[in-house]
């Protein structure tokens, strides 16, 4: 018995490094030659482009959840003590 | 308190100062108060705690804003004063290293033994945490320890690169690469877990 679907399974070994070095990847570390290889294995590889795909949503749902403007009074204090700064300065 | 405290170590350093390093301090560095703001609520967990750190790296960049060297990366320079501070007062608090070397075993090498879960449960998940609420986001990662905490803020929010993460936490790389791999799966673990209470589909239908 032969598996006739071949397509979405990659020789363990590249999964093996895909997985090892995929957050590398996913935050661009990996120099141009090893990022080429990564990218062109989950071109072929169901499972590891799935894990791909949760890591990169994680990253975005965290840039996306962590945005704040900082108080209106912490903006003012800032402000007025770099206007009392500067005042002092210039009398 | 530390409000006037600050203010007062502003208008000493001010008598050094130029105008124009006084303004270009005002339109360069003021415009990142909500970016430092919202690093440092993720590094002290508490509104009053963050402002009085963002204020304090302020007076701090203020003071040695003549040591930046223009046209380099002043994002950076500014996270790293936020984070030498933010570290400082932890170690001072806690009276304890920052650090736990060996809480830091060096496992990111290593493969996850989730990854026999099979694909079609990993879209699923990947899913999941697309519609997850942000205030869910957020919680679970203030949820994770101060060290992991920080690395995967600076690296997946901030996009800082794994050495300058590493040179603002004072610590060799490999560390962050451990902190935020365990970051990240603590984070997966977490929002699978939230969304399995909330009945969102990570399993594989059978």
């Amino acid at each position: 018995m032969t598996t006739g679907e071949t397509q979405g399974v990659a020789p363990a070994s590249d999964c093996q490094r895909a997985k090892r070095e995929l957050e590398e990847y996913i935050h661009g570390e990996l120099c141009a030659a090893d990022a080429g290889d990564i990218r062109r294995h989950l071109e072929t590889c169901d499972d590891c482009n799935a894990e791909h795909t949760v890591g990169v949503t994680l990253t975005n749902a965290l840039k996306g959840a962590c945005k704040e403007a900082a108080p209106e009074e912490l903006r003012d204090s800032i402000m007025n003590a770099l206007r009392r700064a500067q005042a002092e300065h210039q009398g | 308190m530390t409000g006037i405290a600050t203010a007062t170590r502003l208008d000493s350093e001010a008598m050094s100062k130029s105008n124009d390093t006084h303004t270009r301090f005002v339109n360069d560095a003021l415009p990142y108060t909500d970016q430092l703001y919202a690093a440092a609520m993720r590094m002290t967990r508490n509104p009053a705690d963050a402002s009085d750190l963002v204020q304090e790296t302020f007076a701090k960049a203020y003071a040695a804003f003549d040591s930046y060297t223009q046209g380099t990366n002043l994002k950076a320079w500014l996270y790293r004063i936020q984070t030498n501070t933010f570290i400082n007062q932890y170690r001072k608090a806690k009276r304890q290293p920052f650090q736990n070397p060996l809480e830091e075993l060096e496992d990111w090498q290593i493969g996850d033994s989730d990854s026999i879960t099979s694909t079609h449960s990993r879209s699923a998940e990947a899913e999941a945490i697309d519609r997850m609420p942000s205030g869910i986001v957020k919680d679970s990662l203030q949820q994770l320890s101060v060290d992991r905490r920080m690395v995967v803020y600076l690296v997946d929010v901030e996009g800082f690169s794994y050495q300058e993460t590493a040179d603002m936490m004072e610590t060799p790389v490999g560390t962050v690469m451990s902190r935020l791999h365990r970051g990240r799966k603590q984070l997966r673990e977490m929002l699978a877990g939230y969304a399995a209470q909330q009945g969102m589909k990570t399993e594989e239908k059978q």
